[in-house]
């Protein structure tokens, strides 16, 4: 707690000498909360998490968790919208029906999704547009996560391409409405439904069943869900049972309403003046965490220490990690794993060093991508009411003794 | 070649049922968040219950009232909740009594 409302009033100042105007008019952004306890309570197939709702279930990932390039099934965050779920799918009858603009109606069983298409593997990250959310002050609209709002895993399914060639698109066709089995408790709420143009269909872009070779788990998802490689989460529509292709874009309230950021070059407003024109989020930008060490962890004088941690982007791929010891004036490379698992994935970083001075010591980590994008430090990144996209610099703050 | 794999392939699969990993429904556990009791409580749990749960409201953090009216009329105008003038109001001094930092604005 002391941590955090420290780390809040230096940025809040920084910020606002930066612009040379006051917080309440500009909007500032500094390091998301961190260390938020971990509950005692597990909920199904997950090991406790930082739990932030039961109905719906938001959980997120701890920092730990962020030294592994897939992240385990049972640590990955969960987050839906709207309270019904369903708690039971029955694997013989589920299907996920295919209708609108086609030749032919589907209605696809997971047994002739797993038989009759071929299998595809996708290593990709899953990140919420709302991750880091917590950095935004004044308090952007959402849930407040810190920095777990985010996973990689092994996705295997079947490219939604494939299916859609099975069913047969019709001529017009331009978009898909998909739609999965999160419910609203009123039935006014407007339901979670993402619309995909046809052309961000590449053959990335799958309908998994499987995660890191275990079933998906009922609150990541199962029996399927969407897989949309390097796109942020809200798009990898969950439990899916039904997609429509239509000719024309229809208004959707998550998607024209929640999930946007303003539509300018900098995606930036301040807080008593919204951009008046939006656009949903897409692409994920290039960002990274330092899983270990966490803040406040204790490091020995002189003694080999190691940073670790996760970077990744929309799909460019990582080409450099860089560290800072001394409060970013000097950068040093880390080393960076293979790459093996592809571009949408998470590379994962080390760095040895040796304490040279006791006492507190701020370790930074930026991340650099194959076009060249890095990732600003907190302060310099611009406040938008929904408070998404944050990808400040990480910092953590350990204690050398 | 190819078709002889493909048939052994498929007497494979269909030798095994379907088999999920969780094969009963699952039981989502409920969290007691630690809601402050006061003035104009029972109205907030006769309102705000109904699409989530009290967690939404104190990961908010402390807020000004203009930031607690604007999450309620949010709720009333995107979300459609069904709320009175009456309660609205109740509501709102509420959250700010108990979540509020002590700023109108
Ligand atoms: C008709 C359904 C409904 C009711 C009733 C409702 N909410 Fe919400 N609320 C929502 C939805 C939907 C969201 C967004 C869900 C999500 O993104 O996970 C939300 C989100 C929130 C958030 C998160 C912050 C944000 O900006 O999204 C807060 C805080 C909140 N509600 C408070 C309240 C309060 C206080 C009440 C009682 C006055 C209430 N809600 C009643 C549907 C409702």
């Amino acid at each position: 707690m002391k941590r955090r409302e420290f780390f809040k009033t230096a940025a809040v100042s920084a910020g606002a000498a930066a612009l040379g105007t006051t917080t309440a008019e500009a909007g500032v952004t500094h390091q998301p909360v961190d260390n938020r306890k971990i509950s005692d309570v597990a909920f199904p197939e997950k090991r406790p998490l930082i739990t932030y709702s039961d109905r719906p279930p938001l959980l997120e990932t701890p920092r730990e968790v962020f030294t592994c390039a897939l992240t385990p099934n049972d640590q990955f965050f969960v987050r839906w919208h709207m309270p019904d779920i369903p708690t039971y799918i029955d694997t013989d009858k589920f299907t996920i029906n295919i209708n609108g603009l086609v030749k032919k109606e589907l209605k696809i069983t997971l047994k002739e999704l797993k038989e009759d298409f071929e299998q595809v593997e996708v290593a990709a990250v899953l990140q919420c547009g709302g991750n880091s959310r917590s950095a935004f002050e004044p308090t952007a609209g959402g849930i407040q996560w810190g920095s777990g709002a985010m996973g990689c895993a092994l996705w295997k399914g079947v490219r939604l391409r494939d299916i859609l060639d099975r069913a047969g698109i019709k001529k017009g066709a331009e978009w898909l409405a998909v739609q999965g089995s999160e419910k609203a408790a009123y039935y006014e709420t407007p339901n979670f439904i993402r619309e995909l143009h046809l052309d961000e269909l590449d053959d990335h872009v799958i309908i998994a069943y499987q995660m890191n070779g275990e079933d998906l788990p009922y609150l990541n998802g199962f029996p399927v869900r969407l897989v949309i490689p390097g796109v942020y989460s809200d798009s990898w529509i969950k439990m899916i049972t039904n997609i429509t292709v239509t000719d024309k874009y229809k208004k959707l309230f998550f998607m024209d309403h929640a999930y946007v950021v303003p539509d300018n070059e900098c995606e930036c407003e301040t807080p008593e003046k919204k951009f008046p024109k939006t656009k949903p989020i897409y692409r994920m930008n290039v960002k990274s965490i330092i899983g270990y060490p966490s803040n406040g962890a204790k490091l020995t004088l002189k003694s080999q220490a190691v940073v670790r941690g996760v970077a990744f982007d929309g799909g460019a791929g990582i080409r450099e990690v860089q560290i800072s010891l001394d409060g970013g004036k000097t950068w040093d490379k880390a080393i960076l794993d293979s790459g093996k698992l592809g571009r949408y994935a998470y590379r994962t970083f080390r760095y040895g060093f040796k304490p040279s001075k006791l006492g507190k010591l701020e370790i930074m980590a930026k991340a650099i991508n194959k076009l060249g994008e890095e990732q600003p430090l907190a302060k310099d990144i611009k406040w938008n009411h929904g408070g998404y996209k944050y990808n400040g610099i990480d910092v953590v703050t350990v204690e050398v003794v | 070649m190819k078709v002889m794999k493909k048939v052994l392939l498929t007497t494979l699969i269909a030798a095994t049922p379907m088999m999920a990993q969780v094969k009963e429904k699952i039981e989502v556990p409920y969290i007691a968040f630690p809601i402050k009791m006061g003035k104009g409580f029972d109205v907030v749990q006769a309102n705000c219950l109904m699409c989530h749960s009290f967690g939404y409201i104190i990961n908010q953090g402390r807020q000004s009232k203009k930031f607690w009216a604007g999450k309620v009329d949010k709720m009333i105008v995107h979300f459609k909740a069904p709320i009175t003038d009456k309660d609205r109001k109740v509501i709102i001094d509420y959250l700010y009594e108990h979540y509020g930092n002590g700023k109108e604005q």
